[in-house]
């Protein structure tokens, strides 16, 4: 007697294998939350790169009219400054504010509950603002050179690895911060460091100008560092950086990592 | 075999002095859709936010389809699917894309997953809005909308274990119909489906087993008929009282009550259907009388099985002895406590 449909699938079901857990290659997640990571920043992504290229050459252009009768050594200090300025902002300011709206508003957690590896966010966020702020460091160089007709002298092994390193420091440490602290002062943290970063510290300006025990405090931050190792990657001819400044950055870029993976590892 | 999905045993969590789940053992099954009750407050989310790895327990064990969840959290989390109680986050993306990628993080290819969004769509009536973006501040797509994209995203590839935390919060009716039928399906097709809800009338319908928690214990447990502790032919007396009234059932012997619950100026009455007659006449002259503003009579459900079980034991009446559930290990005496056949509380 031939079998009811009806039948069939309740035999089926009978006999349904049990369900296998998930099972996803890391580079599958990585893109399936880089694609969710960046629908969320959604409509405002294009004016995002295009405000971060107008900081670029905001401070390039701004800059220049605190300094009446700019030399050429001054204006390529300046302009070889400047994307250090920009990838700290995304990394020190933008980050922990999307970061800390993520936490109140349960987004952080739902990631967190989902079957990827949870250091595998912090990732996402390093690859995506990476992407949104390389544009205004090559926008901001372009502006310095048609500005001041600067010539660089790039040093291409280090032009590809500070930025890199740097954007990952401040990604790690901007990240750290929102995950650490509650959201409210993260924020306020955050707005703190625009203003410590953009004229407290010496990346447009060379550190001599502070006082001595600002300059002592700087030489532990990773803001000086990373400005000098990108500095020489950008005109190598003029300006060279030293093994310190990147030991320095990596210490810091390794804080922040540790701080935010455990962070996003850790049960409350 | 052992085909618990989800296995908790003493599980404990405090937060600071206060205790969100004492000694909670419970257990799910593949193919079984539990049903997890209890008033706001009560420690369902807690004991969620544990299974998933969001929380640690101060004691006890958990088990997810045979990983110790405690110990490797990161592990057990692959046999899990959440739709939190806050909504998902999904603002910039569509429907469709939400379940797409929800797909693609749980194992689904591509073509699976643009599959999988296009089926859920057809089975929560999401068509219409499939491709409507949610923008922030709520924008795009009603909280409905989202809620039912939050559930397709959790069962957009199957799973061992489903938790759904308040999946209805905001869903019109009729979705919330197809949304019910969708849970039960999962647990047809093999999910163990831990369900947590307000929405204990809705529920009823669709749960294999029920674990009411109140203030962070297991009041009670069992079958959606065991616990309902009543006959399907019984009956719910209702009645309004005049402000500041005394309730007239009270102290009345005549009356044939099998439990009865007090809430503010509602006192519900169970009745054997034998005895109807009976009590709607006493009503109706209580009624006449002014002694009470008004009564219904409809079939007794498990909504106020579960009013008694999570009634105040400080002003409970516990001189009875009748026990609706199939109880268990320590919740025994906090729930002959509450839910005696005859209780009465005066929570407001």
């Amino acid at each position: 007697m031939p079998e009811t449909p009806a039948a069939a699938s309740a035999a089926e079901e009978l006999t349904a294998p049990p369900i296998a857990p998930v099972q996803v290659s890391p580079w599958s997640s990585l893109l399936a939350m880089m694609r969710w990571s960046l629908a969320s920043i959604g409509a405002m992504l294009p004016l995002i790169v295009v405000v971060q290229a107008a900081l670029a050459a905001g401070i390039v252009i701004g800059f220049g009219f605190l300094i009446p009768d700019i030399t050429p050594e001054s204006a390529l200090f300046l302009s070889s400054g400047a994307p250090t300025i920009l990838l700290l902002t995304v990394g020190l300011v933008i980050v922990p504010q999307g970061v800390a709206r993520a936490r109140a508003s349960g987004a952080l957690d739902y990631q967190r509950a989902l079957p990827v590896s949870r250091p595998l966010l912090l990732l996402v966020d390093l690859v995506v603002w990476s992407l949104i702020a390389l544009p205004g460091l090559v926008i901001g160089l372009l502006v310095a050179w048609l500005r001041y007709d600067l010539s660089f002298s790039f040093d291409w092994p280090l032009l590809v690895l500070v930025p890199m390193l740097v954007t990952t420091m401040a990604t790690a440490v901007g990240f750290a911060i929102a995950v650490t602290l509650p959201a409210m002062l993260a924020q306020l943290v955050s707005q703190v460091l625009v203003f410590f970063v953009l004229l407290f510290s010496p990346i447009t300006f060379p550190a001599s100008q502070l006082p001595e025990w600002f300059q002592t405090v700087h030489r532990f931050l990773p803001i000086q560092p990373a400005a000098e190792l990108l500095r020489a990657g950008i005109a190598s001819a003029d300006f060279t950086a030293q093994g310190r400044d990147l030991v320095v950055l990596s210490l810091w870029t390794a804080v922040g990592l540790l701080i935010s993976t455990r962070a996003l590892v850790r049960r409350g | 075999m052992d085909d618990d999905v989800l296995r908790i045993t003493g599980l404990r969590r405090c937060f600071g002095r206060v205790v969100a789940n004492d000694d909670i053992s419970l257990g799910v099954r593949s193919g079984e859709v539990l049903g997890l009750l209890g008033h706001n407050g009560a420690g369902k989310t807690t004991l969620v936010s544990q299974v998933v790895g969001l929380l640690k327990p101060d004691a006890g064990h958990l088990r997810v389809a045979g990983v110790d969840a405690v110990r490797d959290p990161a592990a057990a989390r692959r046999h899990v699917a959440l739709q939190p109680q806050s909504q998902t986050p999904i603002d910039g993306l569509t429907p469709r894309a939400a379940i797409e990628i929800s797909g693609r993080l749980r194992g689904l290819s591509s073509r699976d997953a643009r599959a999988a969004a296009t089926a859920l769509a057809e089975e929560l009536d999401l068509g219409p809005w499939l491709d409507r973006r949610a923008l922030p501040e709520g924008g795009g797509l009603s909280g409905g909308i989202r809620r039912l994209t939050g559930f397709a995203m959790a069962v957009a590839a199957p799973t061992p274990l489903l938790i759904l935390d308040e999946p209805t919060n905001d869903i019109d009716a009729s979705r919330r119909r197809l949304l019910w039928d969708a849970v039960r399906r999962r647990g047809d097709l093999g999910s163990g489906v831990l369900l947590v809800t307000h929405n204990v009338s809705e529920a009823e319908r669709i749960v294999d087993e029920l674990v009411v928690l109140d203030r962070g214990r297991v009041v009670a447990q069992g079958s959606p008929a065991r616990l309902r502790g009543t006959q399907d032919s019984d009956l719910r007396l209702e009645l309004q009282l005049p402000p500041r009234g005394e309730d007239p059932s009270d102290l009345d012997p005549a009356l044939p009550v099998r439990r009865r619950v007090r809430t503010g100026r509602r006192t519900l009455l169970i009745v054997d259907a034998a005895s109807a007659d009976v009590a709607v006449a006493w009503a109706a002259s209580q009624h006449a009388q002014d002694r009470i503003d008004g009564f219904s009579l409809a079939p007794a459900t498990l909504e106020d099985a579960y009013l008694a079980l999570t009634a105040r034991p400080d002003t409970a009446d516990s001189d009875d002895t009748a026990d609706p559930a199939d109880h268990k290990g320590p919740a025994d005496e906090q729930l002959v406590r509450t839910a005696p056949i005859r209780e009465e509380s005066d929570h407001a």
